[in-house]
């Protein structure tokens, strides 16, 4: 195996296993962001002046041939409301840093801008979840408070349940992790109610497959990177 | 399952590989879809393959086939799989493993019923199944090799599937997946023989627009294997980047 590339795929591999995965408060620069986004900063923050730059940033979340018949939603004062209808029935919107893991740093970060576009299985078990996770940020609550808030409607059966076959592109080239990892690498995303990470063999060492495994949110997230953005545009090798 | 080697052979023999391969492998994948007669009998006329060939040639020597079955997966899944060998009356476990997965060498006639490699001696599959895989769609492999190796044809085969179809397949579990990331495999006598590493997923049939598969710039792509003939079982595929040795699959040049 050439070297250059073994490290080069090593590295890569282990950028996204620390995105994804890694207990964040070990990092130094976690650490730092966490100082920083201990509680929400005013709402106002985290909403788009232009509501058709979310529009497009939603859409850029898959290629065209998808995003373009998706519906699409954008976030406003109330939370999130849709801004074209469409017909395919999947959903492009831009989720913002309360729907990262709660053990992301970044976690209430204002800057965050996380397009994605949902499948159909995924627009109905998973919108609920940010529609819910958005209610709280709305209302001001603290992270505690929302992690036991969620807790507490997965428990109750609340929410729902990864539908079989929930998936989401998240290939735009545009979308926005935080300072550490900017825009990352264009991958697509399924869902699962929780299970084991060995499942689908992931996050092992040479599988193509990375795993997040969300508490209290009992949900396993297999990840996939994919070569290029929704654009058509190469990613560059990280 | 086999990808559908009959991909590489037309669409992207012409083309570079990278993203222009995606989109004309994914294209073409629609087109054969969309058009395949089913059965064809004619296609069987036009193949190079129109029958079985003498069973001698789909076979391999044991540590030979071990060894290119457990490359279908990175060894940190594959090494503790079970191990999977065609003897001459059908699978044999060659290698008890630990981690719930299987490895074998699928053969081409577990590509497509219309595909014209169906009976091609050349084609190697090594798949590993994960655990909901291999109570799913190995069950399938095994049907129809025992199918084949008692000597009957496709349109016998293809009767017989409809048949174990309605009569109730073991259910399709969710999460059903394969790793196919070998770069030993041959799936089409057009080059590349390996075609791309790749990942397959299994749903229940739908309309393939619901992964988004097959659309200009979509990695994700809908093999025409299944699709309700016989088995209400859709296969989506994604390209994994690199083979199971680490090394770099141009297609994915971030990889």
């Amino acid at each position: 195996m050439n070297c250059e590339k073994s490290m080069a795929i090593a590295l890569r591999n282990f950028a996204l296993v620390i995105l994804l995965s890694l207990p964040w408060p070990a990092q130094a620069q976690g650490q730092e962001a966490q100082a920083l986004y201990t509680r929400m900063a005013p709402f106002d923050q985290y909403l788009m002046a232009d509501r058709h730059a979310e529009i497009a940033l939603a859409r850029s979340a898959a290629p065209e041939s998808i995003a373009r018949d998706a519906e699409v939603m954008i976030l406003a004062q109330h939370g999130y409301e849709t801004a074209v209808k469409g017909k395919n029935g999947f959903v492009c919107l831009v989720e913002r840093s309360w729907m990262a893991p709660f053990d992301d740093p970044e976690f209430m970060n204002p800057d965050q801008r996380l397009p994605l576009c949902l499948n159909p299985p995924a627009a109905r078990s998973h919108l609920p979840l940010t529609f819910k996770m958005t209610q709280l940020a709305l209302a001001g609550l603290s992270k505690t408070q929302m992690f036991d808030s969620i807790k507490s409607a997965f428990d109750k059966k609340n929410l729902p349940l990864p539908e079989p076959g929930s998936m989401c592109y998240m290939m735009s080239k545009q979308q926005y992790f935080g300072r550490k990892y900017g825009n990352a690498d264009p991958h697509l995303m399924f869902w699962f109610p929780k299970t084991d990470d060995m499942l689908w063999g992931a996050g092992v060492a040479g599988s193509p497959v990375y795993v997040h495994q969300y508490s209290p949110e009992p949900i396993t997230e297999f990840i996939i990177s994919v070569s290029k953005w929704s654009d058509g545009t190469a990613a560059a090798t990280n | 399952m086999l990808c559908h080697p009959v991909f590489a052979k037309s669409g992207a023999a012409t083309l570079k590989r990278g993203i222009g391969k995606i989109i004309a492998l994914s294209t073409f994948a629609l087109t054969i879809l969309l058009t395949a007669a089913w059965p064809a009998p004619a296609q069987d006329a036009k193949s190079p393959y129109p029958s079985m060939a003498p069973v001698e040639q789909y076979l391999m020597t044991r540590d030979a086939e071990i060894a290119m079955a457990r490359s279908a997966a990175p060894p940190s899944i594959s090494a503790d799989a079970d191990v999977l060998f065609l003897g001459r009356h059908g699978y044999e476990t060659a290698v008890k493993g630990k981690n719930g997965f299987v490895c074998l060498v699928e053969r081409a006639w577990m590509g497509a019923f219309d595909g014209k490699n169906f009976w091609n001696p050349k084609v190697r599959g090594p798949v590993c199944y994960n655990p909901p895989a291999v109570r799913s769609i190995l069950p399938i492999t095994y049907k129809q090799t025992e199918m084949v190796l008692a000597g009957q044809s496709k349109a016998q085969i293809l009767d017989a599937m409809k048949t174990v179809v309605a009569q109730g397949l073991p259910p399709l579990e969710p999460g059903a997946m394969a790793y196919m990331m070998s770069k030993e495999q041959y799936l089409t006598d057009g080059a590349p023989h390996n075609w791309i590493a790749h990942l397959m997923f299994y749903t229940p049939l739908m309309d393939g627009s619901a992964w988004g598969a097959d659309l200009p710039n979509s990695p994700v792509m809908l093999n025409p294997q299944f699709r309700g003939v016989p088995e209400p079982i859709d296969n989506f595929m994604v390209p994994a980047g690199w083979w199971s040795d680490g090394t770099a699959d141009p297609v994915n040049p971030s990889s």
